[in-house]
């Protein structure tokens, strides 16, 4: 045991000095900083409506024909402007005058054909884009009041639920944030981990030194696990600094305690199978290459059940669940011990006698 | 040439023997697992936030619709049970009967609203089980998407002092007269380049004149099997005809993600690159390589060229698979390049795998950000034409990339990356190869190799570095646009200045910290001068080039589009501090004389937009 504590000191401080680790948070700091951006720009992605929380000038809008449409549109956000016909709208629109071109046929709620409305946008182009969302409201409006009319037909019932004052706000931020941006967040240092037990590994064997290393009184996998330890802690410790990042931008996370614990546990996975990977195949390119296939693989299915580890992060952070999310923390550290198991009787235990000791 | 050759098939042969029969039949494996879970990914969606709401309900049929969305954990409980789940157990939406509750947290107004989402999709799939299209989902867009001049950004920027020759779109859109009822043909005329006003090329050829078809005839209702499959297969609605609830600003949802997979080659093989010429340094086989008559950078190209072609031959294969315009390929191509660049000198610099590792990861991270971030918002704004990313993106849309706007977004990428090239072969040798040089000692040494065998140093460095400069500024405008626009154009001049600075100065400080001239007044002049005519006159050619179409916008002026007297006193002015700072105040001091040539440097680009910063 003091032999693998003797490894691991050896490794972190040739962590300090190389000033990788440095680097690393210098890496965070980026992204942190980049963060509230992402938040912004990957939410609109996710969910361009929630764009329509930002404070936008009214849009100038042109409209062609008669109809009921226009109730609701001049109810709503945008300015109209009516045109006689298509084409001088679109001479308006083609001199930025006006943002939008809608044309509305003749067909009435009370008949029985669509509706089919023409809209004109500008392509590539962020008024197109605010234009858009501020006409969303106004349409579905009218879907709503031409479907109740038509729907009567059918004998259609929707479900109706009510609520005293409505907030105007989406559950986009709010899912992003706690859904992808936290877990991703968490789970980086595992990633860099892995990777960096591949670069532990196969540094030895490539500079030979993992041969000098075994004439010492160390054993293999005492070298192997004081490494995978030195791994692995730096896990938590750097998940920390990512929720202490997060909580800098205004986001409460909830369960601090239980997500750094389940990171240090899928941390440890993730570390014994890049440890597995390095000591297979002992050259960097190959082992690294490996990795980020398995990487990719284990990030899809991540994504693929309930209670995969990014979904308890999601769940932990945003206070969803509780004390319950340990029987799937034990759950996955039967894993990590499943596999330290596995690599120590396959791979270990035949280089460990291989060495006179 | 033949030796480059020669060496490329050893470097070849070298990277097919690490590959064991065993290691392909792995990775093979390994591929169709991860086809499958993309499989299933795609089949049953992603479990992102499962169970995330918590949901108690009295009326159990309720139960059953919030159960089709994921999201929500649904207990069912008398009124009384329900209603202390709610107050004490911290369950975050409430209904009882058909009355809802939730408490005023971010998290249960969140749920409120998935609710109501959930709702609503779920009374569309009952509507469309009627299987009566007209009286379940009467009303239909038909979206025309119409390109046309593009004012660059909001209008008050363009108050601020811009030069003579370049005017802001909007001026020449307002004078066509108004009441023009001809067809669009005849009206769009005064805005071509033979109007009164005069519109840059590019302008010009932007607008696409694309009378649009009569409307009525060619709408096509969609089959009810058509809707729902797209409801499956597109949550952001990309095709043209939508109901009121679809119509959503195309966002080019897919392309994106496409263009991400054409990514993941170009970015392993570069992998493969930096770690096969940091092998050769750890196990110092790259020294006998170094002995033959090979040069440097013999070595370094043939060394490169498997890992392009093979990067270029993959990315060709995906093309062709998926379908793509074969232009993506020469659009990935200076991507490609920027990729090995990067890796090539990750892999010179760093001391040990574990730095190489986080080298690399630094570099990718901010490489990755510059292409795809702009691409999110490819149909949105036209700056994410930037990145190379949004270029493949439109083309993946089957949309023109003309040839400025490929000039404009791959011409840093290549020009860069050639620069990262030719300093990395600079320390491609036994002292910087095989020693534990400091990242920082590396990068100094390239530079002072420059500096010994470039004519006119100083200012040929400048403009060397000027790719370099101008793409850490494209990314610093992308990145301003999210702040408000006076805080961003304020946080843009600053940053801007200070790389700038930095630019023209780390020559003086290799020149005065490696000893190579001796530390006077006279030199620290003659140098500041002189690396600041050099940026002035790089400045100037890499504008002529490029920045034509960005010229509209506060970030442009800023850029140093303008008046020619006064940049050019101000590069000497600014450069000259540094260099006088350095010299008196020893060049230990390098940082502070850095930031006070900044300061310089900031305040006159402040004083130039000064309307727009502060009113």
């Amino acid at each position: 045991m003091a032999d693998t504590g003797v490894i691991v000191k050896k490794e972190v401080k040739s962590l300090v000095f190389e000033k990788t680790l440095i680097l690393a948070i210098i890496v965070q700091l980026l992204i942190a900083s980049f963060s509230s951006l992402i938040v912004i720009g990957l939410a609109s992605f996710f969910d361009p409506s929630s764009l329509s929380n930002y404070d936008t000038p009214r849009a100038n809008v042109g409209i062609v024909g008669q109809g009921e449409l226009r109730q609701f549109i001049e109810k709503s956000q945008v300015n109209p402007h009516y045109y006689r016909d298509v084409d001088s709208a679109l001479v308006a629109f083609y001199n930025n005058k006006i943002d939008a071109v809608i044309v509305i046929p003749k067909e009435e709620s009370g008949g029985n054909e669509i509706i089919n409305l023409v809209i004109y946008l500008p392509k590539s182009d962020i008024r197109g884009t605010f234009v858009t969302l501020e006409l969303k409201k106004p349409l579905e409006e009218y879907e709503g009041y031409v479907r109740d009319i038509r729907g009567e037909r059918i004998g259609f019932e929707p479900i109706k639920l009510y609520v005293d004052n409505i907030p105007k706000k989406t559950s986009t931020y709010f899912e992003f944030i706690f859904g992808i941006l936290i877990p991703l967040l968490v789970f980086t240092p595992v990633f860099i981990s892995g990777g960096l037990i591949i670069d532990m590994l196969t540094e030895e064997y490539e500079r030979k030194t993992m041969d000098l290393l075994l004439v010492t009184p160390v054993s293999f996998s005492q070298i192997l696990s004081g490494k995978m330890i030195t791994a692995i802690i730096i896990v938590p410790a750097q998940a920390f600094l990512w929720l202490l990042l997060v909580r800098l931008n205004g986001v409460v996370v909830h369960n601090i305690g239980l997500i750094l614990l389940l990171s240090g546990i899928i941390g440890a996975i993730v570390v014994i199978i890049g440890a597995i990977i390095a000591v297979k195949y002992k050259k960097r390119m190959i082992s690294q290459y490996l990795y980020s296939l398995v990487l990719i693989l284990m990030f899809l299915m991540g994504y693929l059940f309930t209670n995969s580890p990014f979904n308890l992060v999601t769940r932990l952070s945003a206070d969803s669940i509780g004390a319950q999310a340990l029987v799937y923390c034990g759950a996955y550290a039967a894993v990590a011990v499943v596999l330290y198991m596995g690599m120590m009787r396959f791979q270990v235990s035949g280089a460990d006698s291989g060495n006179p000791e | 040439m033949s030796r480059i050759f020669t060496i490329a098939r050893w470097e070849l042969r070298k990277t097919k023997s690490s590959f064991s029969l065993k290691t392909r039949f792995f990775s093979f494996i390994i591929l169709i697992l991860i086809g499958t879970a993309s499989f299933f990914a795609a089949q049953s969606g992603l479990h992102i936030n499962d169970n995330i709401y918590r949901v108690a309900v009295t009326d159990a049929s309720l139960a059953g619709v919030l159960q089709s969305d994921a999201k929500f954990e649904v207990y069912i409980a008398g009124e009384g049970g329900a209603k202390s789940l709610f107050e004490n157990e911290g369950i975050d939406i409430l209904i009882s009967g058909d009355k809802i509750y939730y408490h005023n947290t971010e998290k249960s107004i969140s749920a409120l609203d998935a609710l109501d989402k959930a709702i609503k999709k779920y009374d569309e799939a009952r509507l469309l089980s009627y299987n009566d299209l007209n009286n379940t989902f009467p009303v239909w867009i038909n979206i025309k998407n119409i390109a046309r001049e593009q004012a660059f950004q909001a209008p008050s920027i363009n108050k601020i002092p811009m030069n003579m020759t370049t005017q802001a779109p909007e001026t020449g859109a307002g004078q066509v007269p108004e009441e023009d009822s001809h067809d669009i043909k005849s009206s769009m005329e005064p805005v071509e380049p033979d109007g009164s006003v005069p519109v840059t090329e590019k302008q010009g050829t932007n607008i696409n004149i694309n009378i649009p078809e009569k409307t009525t005839e060619n709408i096509q209702i969609p089959s009810i099997r058509e809707i729902t499959e797209n409801r499956i297969i597109s949550p952001i609605n990309e095709q043209n005809l939508a109901t009121p609830s679809h119509f959503n600003p195309s966002i080019p949802f897919k392309s994106v993600v496409l263009s991400f997979i054409f990514i993941f080659p170009i970015f392993f093989i570069a992998q493969f690159f930096s770690s096969s010429i940091m092998d050769e340094r750890i196990k110092r086989k790259g020294e006998l390589l170094l002995v033959t008559p090979a040069s440097s950078y013999q070595i370094v190209l043939g060394k490169l060229l498997p890992y392009l072609l093979g990067s270029i031959a993959l990315v060709a294969i995906m093309t062709f698979k998926l379908g793509g315009s074969p232009w993506i390929i020469l659009t990935l191509l200076p991507v490609s390049l920027m990729f090995l660049s990067t890796s090539f000198l990750g892999a010179i610099i760093a001391r040990s795998f574990k730095e190489l590792s986080f080298v690399l990861i630094f570099l990718s991270v901010f490489l990755s950000g510059y292409i795809f971030f702009p691409a999110m918002f490819a149909n949105i704004h036209a700056i994410s034409i930037i990145s190379p990313i949004t270029l493949v993106v439109r083309l993946l849309e089957n949309e023109t990339v003309s040839i400025s706007d490929y000039m404009f977004s791959t011409l840093p990428f290549y020009l860069l990356s050639i620069l990262i090239f030719i300093f990395g072969i600079f320390i491609y040798r036994e002292e910087d190869l095989f020693t534990q040089k400091s990242i920082k000692e590396k990068l100094l040494d390239s530079i002072q190799e420059f500096i010994k065998r470039v004519p006119a140093p100083l200012f040929s460095f400048s403009i060397a570095l000027l790719p370099l400069v101008f793409s850490i500024q494209l990314m610093l405008i992308v990145l301003m646009f999210n702040f408000p626009i006076r805080i961003g154009i304020l946080l843009f001049i600053i940053v801007a200045a200070f790389v700038e600075e930095l630019v023209k100065s780390i020559g003086i400080y290799t020149v005065f910290s490696r000893k190579m001239s001796d530390v006077t007044t006279g030199n620290a002049l003659k140098f500041g001068i002189l690396s600041g005519i050099g940026f002035f006159a790089g400045e100037k050619i890499l504008l002529l080039v490029v920045i034509a179409s960005i010229t509209g916008s506060a970030f442009g002026s800023v850029m140093g589009i303008g008046l020619l007297v006064f940049p050019l006193l101000l590069h000497v002015t600014s450069t000259t501090v540094a260099s006088l700072g350095m010299r008196y105040l020893g060049y230990r001091e390098y940082l502070a004389c850095v930031v006070l040539a900044s300061i310089v440097h900031a305040a006159y680009n402040l004083y130039l937009v000064r309307s727009v910063v502060f009113g």
